[in-house]
């Protein structure tokens, strides 16, 4: 009797072919489009030299995160977690510096970034947290908990800086917290959190734009919030109070819910205002431009908005099916900035157009498909939870490369994994899918 | 387990539609990007890419009716430097070979090439550049890769000043321009677009489609590669009716002319087609689109365009005896054999009119052609005021020619009915005044020429035009731009034309305008001589020809402004006009006299033999 696909795939194989096939094909297209990006295809050019030697690495880390039973992970996560501290010490004090910030590692024949692993360790190390909370997990104590064990990696990530690194991770454990379990009302609180202290961050640089907004009274009180004591006294008082009051008027409407509920809603706005506050004293002049450009991309077209504007005019430029590799003028002449790195997307669509930009998001939508498809079948709660903070990884990834071209997010330096050009980030991104696919290989017997 | 994995695998389902949404969203905006605005954002990304080093297209030619190509192009050169080495040396030794043809001190020059080569731009090092240099510069170029030679035209006038009230001149965009000649039209803020006449006039269809070398550059605007050479495309060509050799003599008559100062016009009676237009003091078009390797005269300095032959209002003094001549045959209460004695005034009753002369007896023909000032005070007398207005309306004095030109003047009417619209007298003085062409009387030297040819065709009253026609250069379509239209019949009975044909003939043949007699030809001319309180007095010469036995197929009329007598001043011009006309005539009728003594000689020696 034939035995059906279903039956093939998903019952004996010990390996997902579609989650292999869609990557293989990302990492192919990937090659080649870098190669167009920095227009050659030769040994000497130290670009192509350096992603064709991480290929084979990457494969090597893809077959070792296949062949390695990932529940190992679980176990051992304090090991783990001690080795990406070690790194990121490691990173800070022997690392070499480069561009602003200390994330290299600079050895005789390659230099490797750090943070890349760390940031897949980091998830096997909050799912295997997770996992032990087990049904606790819902309760704000494992946000906490996995908040303070964390913490002192972010912090050694931001001593670097690596400000893009977080941005990346956050909402990939926020997607793991999610999936894990936790309370919908927690991680909405962090998500106003993060709203918060957002939407202070760009009002003010909004308003330090535009100075003559100043002339309206409440424009200037919101603009004092960030300076003056008083006014954030008086935010504090009027926020605890009107905390307090919505908590009366849902109790007089006989709406019962937690009181806790009310206090730490006010704490957040509260965090939020101090974290926009400290994030307007601390900006640097550079990352201030990202958000001047993410405001107002065609306000200065040769400054902070002409990356996405010149972006947008290959992709635009490429239509269709694009100009053809090795052809597109706003790549190879060097109006598409980082375009082998953060803006390959561009390259991708000049050269190969909308088919190619299509393509390549619909080879992400299989990989993220095939990987929630992995965690159905896992055979516990870790492998699980492992493969929804990969999903939430590759998700951010492909949200905000997308989203930064398209113009709704601003630029924030972050690779596309498997196409941008990369090891660390090509090493680290097939280790992981290596990872899924151990868990694909240890599933659920049917 | 299992219970809880179910809520949460629907959860990591949740963010699965998330995700999809998400692509969902994104592939909307990139079918928006990419298929919606593909033509904007391709146009953006070529002009990114692209820098364009213009060449200036040839504009259209202008022709004289005979062929003579009047405005013309000229080859004009610029200097780019494409970059490539930063090597010093190199730029130092070129520098040291360019600079003396560029008329630029060497350190400018190196200078100026430092920094283009630094930045990898292309470089403008000259622009306009005469064909004197450019020989030595295209072999230099040869020796230094990187300088490229960009041809390009420039208007020239092969002739200077030959017709330039007509041609007009070319000058820089200005403001004004802009708003109306944008980019869409292929105007640059370096193009150079008419500024007067025939350049203003056609301007649209003289521009012709500038063509450029397009350099691929990248983002810092250094130049890669060259993407395409685009040839221009030349304007259309302009064709007037003037001919070359009327009008050259027209100019060269005026210029030499006893005060420099005057106009002559030439008109075909049978069409109306414009022969010469000459102005003097004219100016060399030239001027304004200078080489910038030559000495240049200053393009600012006071240009006199300022054009006599339409825009000058004078008496037209005796020329305008033909109209008092032609209204009183018309009245037919005078008989032209009937002789007025001429004693050299004229008692009016309240004012003593003098003549110029003492004439004795003249007869219509003969007050004609001394211009007998009493013979026409007589006769004006007879007929009265009235009769001389309507023979002036009829050849429409007092109203422009409608030449297709700006700023024509109209000229003056005078006659008793133009009083009586002022509300003022008309006296016995006025008439006498009018019938010698005194007075409030005005014309242009172009309205004197239209009533030439409008006595010419006997009664034809034209429309003056200068354009026949415009040729495209591209499709070789013809488009007719002027043709022969009549303003106005002046009906006057034949006899009346006949008589002043006669009279004016024999105003050439034996009176005042014997300076037009040309042998073998019939040439009928009036002179005049118009008094001016302020100055010496302006010479008016009127005159008509034609080959025996044909009609007349020229009319002049040549003004020269204080050139105190008509027959003095303006005859001699009017005189090599026709010339100029009739040359191949004239050769030829030449020719056959001397064919003619030549047999008369032999005959008679084969006589004697």
């Amino acid at each position: 009797m034939m035995p059906s696909f279903k039956q093939l795939s998903a019952s004996r194989s010990r390996m997902d072919y579609l989650l292999f096939g869609a990557m293989a094909a990302l990492v192919l297209l990937g090659a080649c489009c870098i190669m167009s990006a920095v227009n050659s295809i030769s040994w000497s050019n130290p670009v192509v030299r350096t992603h064709l030697v991480a290929l084979p690495v990457g494969a090597l880390a893809f077959f070792i995160g296949w062949s390695f039973n990932y529940q190992i992970f679980g176990e051992q996560w304090k090991y783990m977690y001690g080795f990406i501290l070690l790194l990121l010490v490691g990173v800070l004090l022997f690392g070499s510096y480069q561009r602003g910030s200390r994330s290299w590692f600079v050895f005789p024949f390659f230099s490797m970034q750090p943070s890349e692993i760390c940031r897949v360790c980091l998830i096997l190390v909050a799912a295997a947290f997770l996992n032990l909370r087990g049904r606790r997990s819902r309760d704000i104590s494992s946000l906490f908990s996995l908040g303070l064990l964390l913490a002192p990696v972010f912090g050694l990530i931001m001593m670097q800086p690596d400000f893009s690194s977080v941005v990346v991770t956050l909402p990939a454990l926020m997607v793991l917290l999610y999936c894990a379990g936790v309370n919908v009302f927690y991680l909405s609180m962090i998500a106003l959190l993060v709203f918060v202290s957002g939407f202070f961050t760009i009002s003010w640089t909004y308003i330090y734009l535009h100075p003559e907004l100043l002339d309206y009274a409440w424009v200037r009180v919101f603009h004092g919030l960030a300076h003056n004591a008083w006014y954030i006294a008086g935010f504090a008082v009027s926020v605890i109070l009107l905390g307090y009051v919505l908590w009366w008027f849902f109790r007089y409407l006989r709406v019962f819910l937690p009181s806790f509920y009310f206090v730490l809603a006010s704490l957040v706005v509260l965090m939020g205002l101090g974290g926009g506050i400290f994030v307007e004293h601390q900006m640097k002049p550079h990352q201030r431009k990202r958000v001047e450009a993410f405001l107002a991309p065609k306000s200065d077209p040769r400054g902070a908005g002409y990356n996405v504007l010149q972006a947008q005019i290959a992709m635009g430029a490429g239509g269709m099916t694009g100009k053809g590799l090795f052809s597109g003028t706003q790549s190879r002449l060097g109006f598409v900035p980082e375009r082998h790195t953060d803006f390959i997307l561009a390259v991708v669509g000049e050269e190969l157009g909308l088919l190619g930009t299509l393509v390549v998001l619909g080879l992400y939508l299989i990989v993220l498909w095939r990987i929630v498809a992995i965690a159905y079948t896992s055979s516990d709660r870790y492998g699980y939870l492992v493969c929804a903070g990969i999903f939430g990884m590759f998700f951010t990834y492909m949200l905000v490369n997308y989203g930064m071209l398209i113009g709704i997010v601003p630029v924030a330096g972050i690779p596309l994994p498997f196409i941008s050009y990369g090891g660390s980030n090509l090493v680290a991104s097939l280790w992981a899918l290596g990872v899924v696919q151990s868990v694909h290989a240890r599933r659920l017997r049917a | 387990m299992a219970v809880g994995k179910i809520s949460l695998n629907s959860r990591l389902k949740v963010m699965l539609t998330l995700a999809l949404v998400a692509c969902g969203v994104i592939a909307v905006r990139l079918i928006d990007i990419q298929i919606l605005r593909h033509d904007d954002y391709l146009e953006m990304a070529e002009r990114n890419r692209t820098q364009v080093i213009y060449q200036n297209a040839p504009r259209g030619r202008v022709f004289t009716a005979d062929g003579i190509a009047v405005a013309s192009n000229a080859p004009s050169f610029s200097l780019y430097y494409l970059g490539g080495t930063k090597d010093i040396s190199y730029l130092t030794r070129l520098a040291r070979d360019f600079a003396p043809h560029l008329h630029v001190p060497e350190e400018t020059l190196l200078s100026k090439l430092q920094t283009g080569a630094s930045t990898g731009r292309a470089l403008l090092l000259a622009d306009n550049l005469s064909t004197k240099s450019t020989v030595a510069l295209q072999e230099l170029q040869f020796y230094y890769p990187g300088i490229y030679l960009v041809e390009e035209t420039k208007r020239n006038y092969p002739y200077g000043i030959f017709a330039s009230h007509l041609l007009g001149y070319l000058g820089s965009m200005d403001e004004r321009d802009w708003r109306k000649r944008d980019v869409k039209l292929g105007y640059l803020l370096s193009s150079k677009l008419g500024k007067n006449g025939i350049e203003k006039k056609f301007e649209k269809e003289l521009k012709g489609k500038d063509g450029g070398v397009y350099l691929e550059v990248d983002y810092r605007g250094r130049v890669k590669s060259i993407i395409e050479d685009k040839k221009w495309a030349a304007g259309s060509d302009v064709y007037l009716t003037l001919n070359f050799a009327v009008q050259r003599a027209a100019e060269e008559g005026l210029r030499n002319s006893k005060t420099g100062r005057g106009a002559a016009v030439a008109l075909d009676p049978r069409t109306g087609a414009v022969l010469a237009l000459a102005s003097a003091p004219a100016f060399d078009p030239n001027i304004f689109v200078p080489y910038s390797d030559e000495a240049q005269e200053n393009p600012s300095k006071k240009i006199n365009e300022y054009n006599l032959a339409i825009q000058g209002v004078y008496p037209p003094a005796s020329t305008f005896k033909i109209i008092t001549g032609a209204a009183a045959l018309e009245s037919g209460m005078i008989d032209v054999n009937r002789k007025v004695t001429c004693t050299g005034k004229y008692d009016s009753g309240p004012r003593i009119f003098k003549c110029w002369g003492k004439h004795g007896p003249v007869d219509f023909f003969d007050g004609m052609s001394n211009s007998c000032d009493v013979y026409f005070y007589t006769i004006a007398a007879q007929i009265g005021s009235a009769a001389i207005e309507r023979v002036q309306r009829m050849f429409m004095i007092g109203r422009q020619t409608g030449i297709d030109l700006p700023g024509e003047k109209a000229g003056n009417l005078y006659g008793p009915t133009r009083r009586a619209r002022n509300k003022t007298y008309w006296f016995i003085g006025d008439t006498l005044n009018l019938s010698i062409g005194q007075g409030e009387l005005l014309v242009t030297p172009i309205k004197l020429a239209q009533l030439g040819a409008a006595v010419a065709s006997r009664g034809n009253v034209y429309r003056p035009y200068y354009v026949e026609k415009i040729v495209s250069n591209q499709t070789g379509k013809t488009q007719t731009v002027g043709q022969p239209e009549i303003l106005q019949r002046a009906e006057l009975k034949p006899e009346t034309y006949d008589l002043l044909f006669k009279a004016l003939k024999h105003t050439v043949d034996n009176g005042t305008a014997r300076r037009v007699k040309i042998n073998g030809l019939d040439v009928y001319g009036k002179t005049g001589t118009a008094q001016n309180p302020h100055g010496e007095d302006h010479g008016w010469f009127m005159a008509f020809a034609a080959r025996p036995g044909e009609v007349p197929s020229i009319a002049v009329a040549v003004f020269v402004e204080f050139g105190e007598g008509g027959s003095s001043a303006a005859g001699p011009i009017a005189r090599m006009m026709l010339e100029a006309y009739f040359a191949d005539t004239l050769r030829e009728a030449a020719a056959a006299r001397k064919r003619a003594r030549k047999q008369a000689l032999q005959g008679g020696e084969n006589h004697d033999a």
